[in-house]
């Protein structure tokens, strides 16, 4: 049993391993990283209060600190045409676009930066001598990127400076233009690149930091992931477990009232009832709950929101208990609602039809009552399916977690992801799936051992 | 074909419950059609901020204003239209994306379980074309594009990206024609493990939960309604292949199938012919069943504002209005009953269709 135990998880790995790649590669791979919506945006947010020098300074910090100034993977397949990243830690944003635009569209980087370095010095001579006219003609230099518009606004800006140093500067960003569209090659873009990076890449420090434990700090509070998981596990482990165990106890029993003979009436209630509530999404039910039985309007027994105050003094482990469950009972209810149906469902065709079994026969035959059939012969037999169910639903009940901790409020890994969706933070989605994906891997191993222990026979196979 | 809608003749005829349900969902399906020119007295974008959060069945307040039928949200909005329209939305996203989903799961499950690991086979050739293709395809079709849109360089880059690929997709082509021809290791046939390849990605697929899988995928794109279609069809179609897969095996097994292949027809016959009509009905039913959690799905993702432009209509958006006040229950009860309703008459329809057609496979 324990090598073939030890298999599994040898074989679980490269699958985790293969997962935390494609997000990571996807999340760094596609536009609109997180700084640009945060650091460097002026109108509104925390960076906002600073200069322009400053927001730059943050910026940068934040390139080097994410490596974003590297190539992202081992290799790169791109045109010739397109800057290097390490260009990145130089340009902000709305910079690297203009350099890329100019790249692609004239068809050289080494001309298109020394065109923008031309036009940085146009700038801090603008600093120096300062001259309204020339302003307007700055911003379309370093916006626009059609040649025509372009050579016209660098020739007005060399007649209309008066000052030489800022004269000179803009002829020299009129040479550079002109350099720039007698080179030009249109079509670069169409003949691509393969270039070799070695090990100074995004993804292989992050891999390297990941296998030592490191699973790197959240973009938006600028903690460990780590800690934020370990913060947030809890909360969703308890609320998981426990309706998991509701769930299960409460499915066996409908479906052993439910395969009596006596209770046919019950049969033919409860199944209409669950078939309904399945067909009510989690949220709704969650909110329909909410409105019901926490709001003021209607009947207020349980608080609303959250895990409760602090207080003051140190409360006594019963006291801590008692108020968990009252803020965790809400959430629970909802998840078991939400997960009845199906597991009942399923146990019930199982024990059903484990009921016409011939040893079921010959146990009613020997005049043993019904209920002891159910519970001593029955019920063992059809426990093998019943694991099969417990860990399939997993999926199920992990996505029911996430919205009900987002609706009830509750601080768990649930929350903590769709708040990281929401806000782009891609090492805590990183951490989270990693996180999830493991849980399911330990999931189906117990699974494993729970179908060796309901029955030696599988034991004997796998060994 | 003809079976399986004998069946749905045969239900509706017999069961009262599926004649509702199917009815239920017929009249919905043509009241999502001609919304647009229904006169109703308020759009679903309309604000009107003398009546927020007005509770349900309360008179107009004033002689020439018409009434909100069932309230209003915090902004004034119209619960009655928005619930009609989020209904428009729900099945105009739902139903081709489980249209396309249905259609990518047919195929890769049922080409998995026909071919199964050596039934198909390529010449070297041809596979090394496939490959080199799909390379240029990625580089001048997707990557190029692309870059070209987002960077703004114009039409005639675009189609110089596009000739050139396919241009160099038809040198290529020739090239191996001719070697083809010339060289015996290219004419070897090679076996593609058709059925290892769609088991592993779907294996792949679900190493985490979907509803996870589907929240990740849709942190990395803007929010867009084909954005978000596109990752809902790549993200659900492992449920029919699998179903289609497990179909095919047993198709492969049945005596009239055997003779058909006996007989020497030739896969695309066996497939289309003989294999499918079978198929239909199990894939009816997880093509129903698909659509009713997928109503739940795109109704919680525009919930939780994940991979959805805040301007779209939907269930989920009157929902979440409730969040600034939750003694508005109707902003609960009345878009969400009709979503519940609309969900279980098709799980409804899809439980008698499963009765249906497992009755039919015994007898």
């Amino acid at each position: 049993m324990l090598p073939y135990l030890l298999k599994r998880l040898l074989l679980a790995i490269p699958a985790l391993w293969l997962m935390a790649t494609v997000v990571f590669l996807l999340s760094r791979l596609l536009p609109g990283s997180f700084a640009s919506e945060r650091i460097l945006e002026s109108s509104a947010g925390y960076y906002s209060k600073g200069t322009e020098s400053d927001r730059q300074a943050a910026y940068q910090s934040y390139v080097r600190r994410t490596g974003l100034d590297l190539p992202l993977f081992y290799f790169s397949v791109a045109p010739a045409t397109q800057p290097p990243d390490s260009l990145n830690q130089i340009y902000n944003e709305p910079r690297q676009e203009q350099l890329r635009k100019l790249a692609w569209h004239y068809g050289s980087k080494h001309h298109a930066v020394a065109y923008l370095s031309s036009t940085e010095l146009l700038e801090r001579q603008l600093q120096t001598y300062p001259d309204a006219s020339l302003k307007h003609h700055l911003q379309i230099l370093r916006a626009e990127v059609k040649y025509e518009h372009l050579q016209k606004t660098a020739k007005s800006a060399v007649a209309v400076a008066s000052n030489p140093q800022v004269k000179q500067a803009a002829e020299q960003v009129l040479e550079r233009l002109q350099i720039m569209q007698q080179e030009r090659a249109s079509f670069a873009f169409l003949v691509p690149q393969l270039s070799w990076n070695g090990r100074q890449n995004q993804y292989h420090q992050w891999l390297i930091r990941l296998l030592q434990g490191d699973l790197g700090t959240s973009y938006r509070s600028s903690r460990p992931v780590l800690a934020l998981l370990i913060e947030a596990i809890g909360n969703t482990w308890w609320l998981l477990i426990c309706s998991m165990a509701i769930t299960l106890a409460l499915a066996l029993e409908l479906s052993i009232l439910m395969v009596k003979k006596k209770s046919r009436f019950l049969h033919k209630l409860l199944l209409p009832f669950l078939f309904i509530t399945d067909s009510i999404p989690v949220f709704v039910l969650a909110l329909l709950l909410l409105v019901l039985l926490a709001n003021p309007d209607f009947i207020q027994l349980f608080p609303v929101y959250g895990m409760g105050y602090y207080s003051p003094q140190q409360l006594s482990f019963w006291q801590q208990l008692s108020q968990w469950w009252q803020y965790m009972t809400l959430p629970m209810l909802c998840l078991v609602l939400s997960s009845l149906p199906y597991i009942t469902n399923q146990v019930y065709a199982s024990i059903h039809s484990a009921m016409r079994a011939d040893y079921t026969r010959t146990a009613r035959a020997k005049g043993l009552a019904e209920g002891a059939i159910i519970r001593r012969h029955v019920l063992r037999n059809s426990l093998l399916p019943i694991i099969t169910i417990a860990s399939d639903i997993l999926p199920a009940l992990v996505a029911g977690t996430l919205i009900i901790e987002t609706i009830f409020a509750v601080p768990g890994i649930g929350r903590l992801l769709i708040d990281s969706v929401m806000a782009r933070d891609y090492p805590v989605l990183i951490g989270i799936v990693l996180v999830i994906a493991a849980f399911r891997i330990i999931a189906f191993l117990l699974a494993d051992l729970g179908y060796a222990w309901t029955d030696p026979r599988i034991k004997q196979q796998l060994a | 074909m003809k079976q399986v809608w004998q069946n749905i003749v045969d239900l509706w005829r017999r069961k009262t419950a599926f004649q509702m349900a199917a009815g239920y969902l017929i009249l919905l399906l043509l009241l999502v059609l001609v919304l647009p020119w229904l006169p109703l007295p308020y759009g679903p974008d309309k604000l009107d901020y003398a009546h927020t959060f007005q509770p349900p069945f309360e008179p107009a307040t004033a002689p020439d204003e018409a009434r909100h039928l069932l309230g209003t949200d915090g902004l004034g909005r119209d619960v009655f239209s928005n619930m009609l329209y989020g209904a428009r939305t729900a099945l105009l996203i739902s139903v081709p994306v489980m249209l396309l989903a249905t259609l990518l799961g047919l195929i890769l499950g049922a080409g998995a379980g026909f071919y199964a690991d050596r039934g198909f086979t390529m010449h070297r050739s041809s596979l090394l074309v496939l490959v080199l293709g799909i390379i240029c395809f990625c580089y001048y079709g997707l990557y190029l594009p692309i870059q070209i849109t987002r960077l703004g360089l114009g039409a005639t880059a675009l189609a110089a990206s596009l000739i050139t690929g396919i241009l160099l997709l038809m040198l290529l082509s020739g090239f191996f024609v001719l070697l083809h021809k010339r060289v015996t290791f290219f004419r070897k046939r090679l076996a593609v493990p058709v059925d290892q390849i769609v088991l592993r990605l779907i294996e792949g697929l679900s190493t985490i939960p979907r509803f996870v899988l589907i929240l990740v995928l849709a942190s990395f794109l803007p929010p867009s309604v084909v954005l978000l279609s596109l990752i809902l069809v790549l993200t659900i179609w492992t449920n029919v292949a699998r179903l289609a897969r497990a179909e095919m095996l047993r198709i492969k097994q049945l005596p009239y199938f055997e003779a058909a292949k006996s007989i020497g027809l030739r896969a695309n016959q066996l497939l289309l012919r003989h294999a499918l009509p079978n198929l239909a009905g199990p894939v009816l039913v997880a093509f129903t069943f698909g659509l009713g959690g997928l109503l739940a799905l795109e109704s919680t993702l525009s919930f939780l504002s994940i991979g959805v432009p805040t301007t779209l209509v939907s269930w989920g958006r009157m929902i979440a209005n409730i969040r600034s006040n939750t003694s508005a229950w109707w902003l609960v009860v009345f878009p969400g009953g009709f979503l519940s309703l609309t969900v279980l008459a098709f799980y409804t329809c899809s439980h008698y269709l499963t009765q249906s057609f497992s009755k039919n496979s015994k007898g």
